[in-house]
């Protein structure tokens, strides 16, 4: 059996993140949590890390940061933006951004896992929906 | 005695005058006719001036007069003694009658150069004619002047009034002007001169009567703001009394001057919910990013249950817990919600005593959250104090928040200019007699430019850039304060840890507690 995909999830709000966690946990992903944009420089740092879900708004580091940060080491990491609501001034929707998908809150779950398949070139699912 | 006198009178040798003039009857005639006429007019002189001094009481030194009289009277007895002796040798008597006049002649002379110091500063009728010119001409600029301060007073669009405090200390209506006449629909001529209690309504006069004593017992200015219902109908007066003292300090006179500020005090509500919306809207933002946390939580969770459901993974715990979460995520929902709609209310609630507390935290829990996501910490530093405050519960809230707003956009400022910054101190705190307390909201955003601290109350001043702030808000945070009876202040100040920042300092005036209670049974 390959080694399952390691998602990291930036989210503050602990609740949200457990249930993205269970969610993707349960479709044979690897997930690991962190609470703001430094703890996911961090585990990026320690670990090898397949795509990053990240909310913008976050405290100590937020989600534009971690993005920045992110594609000066890894060109090539999908990323899953999930967000309450995008200022009008943010250029993540640039292409140099690239790989990235955005998506408002309430997020479908099952959107953010066919994104992820899609974006780590998975066949796509059909067990479940 | 007969016998002496007429021995003294005897001629005893003498020869009559005549004798000396060989009774030539020429010069006994040039001699007779001239003595007579000079004896004649000196005693009419004296006369004359008698009479001068009767009808002039108000002549100084008029006791002179009467030396001259006297010695006048005693020359012209001589020139008559002259006429007797060409006949009758009597040259004693006239001897007698020359030394009575030598000597009121040397008193007379005397006295006249004594008292030629003071004759001579007296005001001659040319001056005294002059100064009366001069009198005329003042009393003519006092005229003008009284009647420049009696137009003020009755063209003056400023409501003035004039209250006399009677020996018994009752008071009384001097003059009301023009002005007060209109703003109030009072009549001028039936207030003037009566007693407050009879010439006002009692509920009037009662709450006038009540400043009135306060001025008159403390001696001291005082300014307030009154709500009256007068002929006109209900108005809100700001109105400034100033005692008049006479010499013992005795208050004797209250001058009164009002402005009648009802419509300034609807426009200040106006401006209120103006900036109430303005608040929202920046709110608003917020609120979205809020709004979806719950939400999101809630679609996870339903999402997860279901995927388990399908997958037959599913256990009643988990069930229970999701449900649980789902429920504490709505009532998060319902509370952020209730707020909104509080806020968005237009009499902000009536008046009442309440907890400045609790309002503080509720500002507090709206935006903490928020301003965590971007490295803004709200310290409180709240003594645990239990003081009570009276006004609109939301307007003070609305306020703190302003305040919340201002310090955030300062701190994000000056991070934007490359320094740290990112807390908001919220300082309560009750003064020992607990008449009053303080709240301080301060930032370490850098402070503001000393200059502009004494504008930053007034309406659409603002230091953001265009777009960011329509300015109202420490406006109406001044009028929300002021209407608490309370005041509000800033200044810059420097923190422990090295930054620099804005402190607003709102004093509030407060009752402790236990008045709570008194205060709901009226409600």
């Amino acid at each position: 059996m390959p080694e399952p995909f390691h998602i990291l999830i930036a989210e503050d709000e602990v609740l949200a993140a457990m249930a993205l966690e269970d969610f993707l946990s349960l479709r044979g992903f690897r997930v690991s949590v962190a609470g703001n944009g430094i703890e996911a420089l961090e585990r990026f740092a320690r670990e090898k890390i397949d795509a990053l879900v990240t909310d913008l708004r976050m405290p100590r580091m937020d989600g534009h940061a971690l993005i920045r940060e992110i594609r000066q080491r890894d060109a090539e990491l999908p990323v899953v933006v999930m967000t309450g609501y995008l200022t009008h001034d943010s250029d993540l929707t640039h292409d140099r951004w690239k790989p990235l998908e955005i998506f408002s809150k309430p997020v479908n779950p099952r959107t953010i896992h066919a994104t992820l398949q899609r974006m780590l070139g998975m066949p796509p699912a059909t067990a479940d929906a | 005695m007969a016998t002496g006198f007429d021995e003294l009178l005897d001629p005893n040798g003498f020869v009559p005058h005549g004798v000396c003039l060989l009774w030539r009857p020429d010069i006994l005639a040039l001699h007779i006719a001239s003595d007579t006429l000079i004896g004649l007019s000196y005693f009419s002189i004296p006369l004359a001036l008698l009479y001068f001094v009767h009808r002039r009481r108000d002549l100084v030194f008029g006791w002179v007069a009467l030396l001259f009289a006297i010695f006048i009277v005693a020359c012209g007895t001589t020139h008559l003694l002259a006429v007797w002796t060409l006949w009758n040798p009597d040259y004693l008597l006239e001897g007698v009658v020359k030394a009575i006049t030598a000597l009121a002649s040397l008193a007379t002379a005397a006295t006249l150069w004594w008292l030629m110091p003071r004759l001579l500063v007296l005001p001659s009728p040319k001056e005294l004619e002059r100064t009366n010119t001069a009198l005329e001409r003042e009393i003519a600029v006092r005229r003008q002047a009284e009647s420049r301060y009696s137009s003020f007073f009755n063209n003056l669009a400023e409501a003035l009034f004039i209250v006399e405090v009677r020996p018994d200390g009752d008071f009384a209506y001097e003059a009301i002007n023009p002005a007060l006449a209109r703003a109030t629909g009072l009549n001028p001529e039936q207030l003037r001169g009566r007693r407050v209690r009879d010439a006002l309504s009692p509920e009037v006069a009662d709450a006038v009567l009540g400043r009135y004593s306060q001025c008159r017992d403390t001696g001291e200015s005082i300014d307030y703001e009154e709500v009256l219902s007068l002929p006109v109908g209900q108005r809100v007066f700001h109105t400034m009394l100033v005692p008049m003292k006479d010499a013992n300090g005795r208050v004797v006179q209250l001058l009164g001057s009002g402005r009648d500020v009802t419509e300034r005090r609807r426009l200040q509500e106006e401006m209120v919910q103006t900036s109430k919306l303005a608040t929202l809207g920046t709110l608003a933002a917020g609120m979205a990013h809020e709004m979806s946390q719950p939400l999101n939580i809630i679609r996870l969770w339903a999402e997860n249950i279901l995927a388990r459901l399908r997958g037959n993974a599913l256990d009643p715990d988990r069930v229970d817990r999701a449900l649980t979460l789902v429920i504490d995520q709505t009532e998060r929902m319902a509370r952020l919600i209730d707020h909104v709609r509080t806020f968005g209310r237009r009499d902000g609630g009536s008046t009442q005593v309440f907890h400045p507390v609790t309002c503080i935290n509720s500002a507090i829990d709206l935006v903490r959250h928020q301003y965590a996501l971007e490295d803004i910490e709200i310290v409180e530093r709240a003594a645990s104090t239990d003081l009570l405050v009276d006004g609109r519960p939301l307007e003070l809230e609305q306020l703190i928040l302003n305040l919340f707003s201002n310090a955030r956009d300062a701190i994000l400022a000056l991070r934007g200019a490359g320094r740290a910054a990112g807390r908001i101190m919220v300082d309560v705190s009750g003064e020992q007699d607990g008449h009053t307390m303080a709240i301080q909201v301060t930032d370490d955003g850098g402070g503001i430019d000393p200059a502009l601290l004494p504008r930053i109350f007034d309406p659409f001043f603002t230091t953001k850039e265009v777009g960011q702030g329509a300015g109202l808000g420490l406006s109406i945070g001044y009028g929300i304060v002021d209407r608490m009876g309370g005041r509000i202040d800033a200044a810059n100040v420097d923190l422990e840890d090295g930054h620099r920042g804005l402190r607003i300092t709102i004093i509030l005036p407060s009752q402790p507690a236990s008045s709570l209670d008194r205060e709901l049974s009226h409600a």
